[in-house]
């Protein structure tokens, strides 16, 4: 018998359907026979205590989840997501260097410098892209800090905005589609497939209503994993391969037929009815994932 | 070996500019010169860019963002045999009570962190600490026992010439996390020395006595050759 601890603060909770979710985590552990227990950041000095670290709460390498995630990678402790899978998908820079390294098909990106940052290279944006383009800082999650500018005003305003916390920041070419492809990647193999559509309207599954502080959000479709194309397959996995071999939801956009990954993330989203609806097992094979 | 650097070394160093070399393919060894090593800053990208091209670099961004995080910092060096006190993560002045007692010594764990640190010597102190660092209670603080002084030392590859116990960890820090230029904290007590934490420096700070150093450190390197990147 195993003893896991999943990390998650506060705010996983707020969604009913994301508390469900996490809920299932603790019964199909339990059901099988390990421990499961909600660490929460004022019990980080109990890691050593556990067999496995499974994150949820939101993670990035300035978190408490990074520390979390590092500590148990230290004391040789399993943990899900790693701390090298949290630098790479935490940084879209990171990420898309090695996107480009690997060749993965990608959408067309370029890197802009706080110090190379002018006029003159505004204007070769816009030339090499078209206009809109869409501004993305490194550390984008839940389609926040990705913004379309379709002038260099708005580019300058954003652009300062993001230069704020990072040095470099990404522009990328504007591809709009109805939806995007979210796949859920475990240890190299499909774990879920969904659709998350975007509001009619809007370009992004996430967005704000003009005006308004709150988010919304497009529906979430979701698939069996039997049914998606080989070809759709290969993409999703040959771009979790760059990363390693831990959870990710992959992001791909369908264009003209082909598949393009827009990113691979770790930590990814898990609610109760939308990413579990047609793949039940999901919570298994996390957890058997987990105690290996 | 290529010199990447945002500090003005003097002509003989060849250096070339972070954006420059952000924007280039060139296959060498890397040694990176940033006065500011924090994760998403200028440093940490040029040791990304150096390695997503597969040269070696020193430092290694992995190296540049746990230092910056401080419980990792305190792990890893303990790990590697340098002396720390004990520490605790938390967003809780109980749980901190009832393990240190007063005075305490804390850090931020928020990202918006720049490394410095607070010390609570009572209850009130303790509490303003945690909701400041702790930007109202939404990240922990990562807190330790002061039992002697605090010195803050500039730290150039290794060296502070200071020559006294906090010489000793400078030396050892720089020999695990190979961040050539930083600011450590170190607390000295009971005629021992305890890393506590890093900081950034501003270019400003660095003297000509330390840009000396750097093209001392520089021309040892070279000397060295490829083994200086596989220590």
């Amino acid at each position: 018998m195993a003893k896991i601890a999943c990390f998650v603060e506060k705010y996983n909770f707020l969604d009913p359907t994301e508390a469900e979710a996490l809920q299932k985590f603790k019964q199909t552990a339990e059901g099988m026979g390990h421990g499961f227990d909600f660490l929460f950041k004022q019990d980080i000095s109990e890691i050593p205590k556990y067999d496995a670290v499974f994150i949820r709460a939101t993670t990035d390498p300035l978190y408490t989840s990074y520390v979390v995630s590092k500590t148990a990678w230290e004391l040789g402790i399993k943990v899900v997501d790693d701390p090298k899978s949290i630098q790479i998908c935490g940084n879209k820079i990171h990420l898309y260097s090695l996107f480009e390294k690997h060749n993965i098909p990608r959408i067309p990106t370029i890197f802009l410098a706080k110090d190379d940052f002018h006029h003159k290279q505004i204007s070769e944006v816009f030339d090499a892209f078209g206009r809109p383009v869409v501004l993305k800082a490194p550390y984008t999650s839940f389609s926040k800090y990705v913004e379309r500018v379709a002038c260099e005003t708005s580019f300058r305003n954003v652009a300062r905005r993001f230069f704020r916390r990072s040095d470099v920041l990404v522009v990328q070419k504007f591809m709009p589609t109805s939806f995007d492809w979210r796949v859920g990647v475990l240890n190299g193999e499909i774990l879920y497939v969904c659709k998350y559509t975007m509001r009619k309207g809007k370009w992004k599954h996430g967005a704000k209503l003009r005006g308004k502080s709150k988010f919304i959000w497009g529906r979430s479709i979701s698939l069996k994993r039997e049914h998606v194309p080989t070809r759709f397959k290969t993409v999703a996995l040959n771009a979790c391969k760059i990363v390693g071999d831990g959870l990710y939801g992959v992001d791909i956009k369908e264009i003209n037929g082909d598949y393009v990954v827009v990113e691979v993330n770790d930590n990814p989203s898990i609610y109760a009815g939308y990413e579990d609806l047609r793949d039940r097992d999901l919570y298994a094979k996390i957890i058997t994932y987990l105690i290996n | 070996m290529l010199i990447v650097s945002n500090v003005n070394l003097t002509e003989n160093d060849g250096a070339m500019k972070p954006t420059r070399f952000l924007n280039s393919s060139v296959r060498d060894y890397v040694l990176n010169i940033n006065n500011d090593y924090r994760y998403m800053k200028m440093g940490y990208y040029v040791s990304l860019h150096a390695e997503v091209l597969g040269n070696p670099v020193v430092p290694r961004s992995e190296n540049a963002i746990d230092a910056y995080r401080h419980p990792i910092l305190l792990i890893k060096a303990a790990k590697h045999g340098i002396p720390t006190l004990p520490y605790m993560v938390t967003d809780s002045a109980r749980q901190l009570i009832k393990k240190f007692g007063f005075p305490i010594l804390i850090f931020a764990v928020n990202p918006f962190s720049n490394g410095g640190y607070r010390i609570a010597n009572n209850e009130t102190a303790l509490y303003r600490a945690l909701r400041s660092f702790g930007l109202n209670h939404k990240f922990t603080v990562c807190a330790q026992p002061l039992r002697g002084k605090m010195v803050s030392v500039k730290t150039v590859f290794g060296k502070n010439g200071c020559h006294g116990l906090s010489e000793e960890i400078s030396r050892r820090f720089y020999e695990v996390f190979k961040l050539p230029i930083c600011r450590l904290h170190i607390q000295e007590c009971d005629g021992k020395a305890y890393l506590c934490g890093i900081q950034k420096i501003e270019i400003e700070e660095l003297t000509a006595a330390d840009l000396k150093l750097i093209s001392e450190e520089i021309a040892q390197i070279s000397r060295i050759g490829e083994k200086y990147w596989l220590r």
